[in-house]
């Protein structure tokens, strides 16, 4: 078990390796100077020249490269060009956000896609529902779906918040009650992604001999579905919520905008549009080695819940 | 001719109705999607179905110009998608061995990344132009191409009739553009249109953050993003072009329904 953890995590590293290498000289590619950018248009070429020895962009790119995973890999990530603030200071804060929004939804995604597919009382009504649901998450852009409930809750019926954040301090109850329709965004896709993967799964293992052996021994529809097939199917939804948590590690970006909450995926939007690169650099660092991690994990996880699989 | 799934003629309906909004947009649209006028958050009235924007402008027409923008960019990023993805996936599938090796370690490389964080900082760095935008997204969208052809390819390989063309002697790039592929160009052009219904989605969302084509193209995301802080005076500003993307990504999945 332990060798097969560390060669994956040894297959991992070069994985990142590549994809940074190819983010950060893209990005600089791209940038041209970035002592240009931080004077704007009316600088001296000698007051340029002048800047880029004084942060080392007069390097070669591997060895600026170098120097900054280097620093990275200790926590340093330079500081903010519009600010001048340490990136790390600044993504610290909106780190709860982020991680609590990312979080619920998946919870929200998972527990209600496996629920509501297994489920054997109702069927009739509870399958269409679901199938609408579905289509909804994965043909709503989150910009859509996020206005439409603010539309609907906060303006029409008013009785949600519109958007905005509420920190723990202001009582568990405003803070939830201004989760619910982010979570409900973030959550609507993921629903219906887990749902294909799991209600397919969910035929399948219908199908086993051991399943035809519990309805023959007497047990009730319902106790077939979730004490039998549902443990054998979930699986595939693990591995999902994995790579997905990996995902959402730059912040759930467009709800995030929708309901103006101050995550990374706000933060890094605005870095974005003012070309403020050493923050949206190491947000997407970060992002890449969290999907690999997340991954990995999914994969291990998939290997504990099943025996039979082996990794190597 | 086998009847097509009524999922895939509703597509079918929906992507020709945004199509020919698309390109008769001058003609179908009651006014110039540019011109402001005095008429500022006007509610939705028989004169202006939509009501009009901030700057005056009629949202109906603006709805119906935007459907060139996203139309467009659909289509051209599911072109170069195809166009990195297929050649890929059917080089890894029938050659296999070292060739699939590299092909699928590319592949699973760029699977996993999130797309809209890739295409985000790539566009922010290049500039928000509809061609920046078309060859991102096409990138960002190439892998799943590759991943199907390649195991489409894999299993013809292993066919009674390829095996025949290789044993009279066809070479490698005749079997693959006589036998291979156009058994797998079907496939390709309903996973086409699932590339396209992605593609949108992102643009939309790309805009919607600020980084689509610039102002004052009439673009559906961007259009629901300058509409969000007059959700109370008029609402149509946000949901009507919303709605108008929702309708076409909705189109385009279902165009490329396939019965599992």
């Amino acid at each position: 078990m332990l060798s097969v953890i560390v060669r994956r995590l040894l297959l991992g590293i070069p994985n990142v390796i590549l994809i940074s290498v190819l983010l950060f000289f893209a990005i600089f590619g791209a940038l041209g100077s970035p002592a240009a950018l931080m004077l704007g248009l009316d600088a001296t070429p000698e007051r340029i020249a002048e800047l880029e020895r004084q942060f080392g962009f007069d390097r070669p790119l591997h060895v600026q490269y170098l120097d900054w995973m280097w620093k990275a890999l200790q926590g340093d990530f330079g500081r903010s060009y519009t600010t001048s603030q340490r990136v790390t200071d600044a993504l610290l804060p909106r780190l709860m956000p982020s991680i609590e929004l990312a979080l619920l939804g998946m919870l929200v995604a998972t527990t209600c896609s496996v629920f509501f597919s297994s489920i054997t009382v109702g069927k009739r009504i509870v399958r269409p529902l679901v199938n609408v649901a579905s289509l909804i998450g994965i043909t709503v852009p989150n910009f859509m779906l996020g206005i439409s409930l603010m539309y609907v809750f906060s303006v029409m019926l008013g009785i949600l918040p519109t958007s905005g954040w509420a920190p723990w301090s202001a009582g568990i109850g405003q803070h939830l009650l201004h989760l619910i329709l982010p979570v409900l965004t973030v959550a609507a896709y993921y629903f219906a992604s887990f749902g294909l993967v799991y209600r397919a799964e969910y035929r399948a293992t219908s199908r086993r001999l051991y399943i035809q052996v519990a309805r023959a021994k007497g047990l009730s529809e319902s106790q077939v579905s979730f004490r039998h097939i549902l443990p054998n199917s979930i699986l595939p939804v693990i591995t999902q919520v994995g790579s997905s948590l990996g995902q959402l590690a730059a912040g759930s970006l467009v709800t995030e905008t929708v309901f103006s909450i101050p995550g990374i995926g706000t933060l890094f939007t605005n870095a974005l549009l003012s070309r403020d690169f050493p923050v949206f650099l190491a947000i997407g660092m970060i992002t890449i080695v969290c999907v690999v991690i997340m991954n990995l994990l999914a994969d291990l996880l998939y290997v504990v819940a099943n025996p039979q699989i082996r990794l190597d | 001719m086998r009847m097509p799934h009524p999922n895939v003629l509703i597509g079918l309906t929906i992507v020709s109705l945004v199509a020919a909004c698309a390109i008769a947009a001058p003609w179908l649209a009651p006014y110039d999607p540019t011109t402001t006028s005095v008429l500022l958050f006007d509610t939705p009235s028989s004169k202006h179905w939509f009501g009009t924007d901030q700057l005056g402008r009629d949202v109906l027409s603006r709805v119906i110009h935007g459907a060139r923008v996203s139309l467009m960019i659909g289509a051209g990023a599911a072109i170069v998608a195809g166009l990195i993805g297929v050649p890929i996936g059917l080089a890894g599938g029938y050659l296999g061995q070292t060739v699939d090796l590299v092909a699928m370690q590319f592949i699973n490389l760029f699977i996993a990344l999130p797309g809209l964080v890739l295409a985000l900082i790539i566009i922010a760095m290049t500039g928000a132009t509809m061609s920046n935008i078309i060859v991102v997204l096409g990138f960002v969208a190439w892998p799943g191409v590759a991943r199907l052809v390649r195991g489409q390819a894999m299993s013809i390989r292993e066919s009674v009739y390829v095996e025949a063309a290789r044993a009279v002697g066809g070479g490698t790039f005749w079997i693959i553009s006589r036998h291979i592929w156009p058994n797998v160009f079907r496939l390709v052009a309903v996973q086409l249109a699932t590339v396209v219904a992605f593609s949108i989605f992102t643009s939309s969302s790309l805009s919607f953050l600020g980084l689509g084509v610039p102002p004052p193209t009439p673009d559906w995301g961007g259009m629901v993003r300058s509409g969000v802080d007059y959700l109370t005076v008029n609402p149509f500003m946000s949901l009507a072009p919303g709605g108008a993307v929702a309708l076409t990504i909705f189109g385009f999945y279902m165009l490329g329904y396939r019965e599992q």
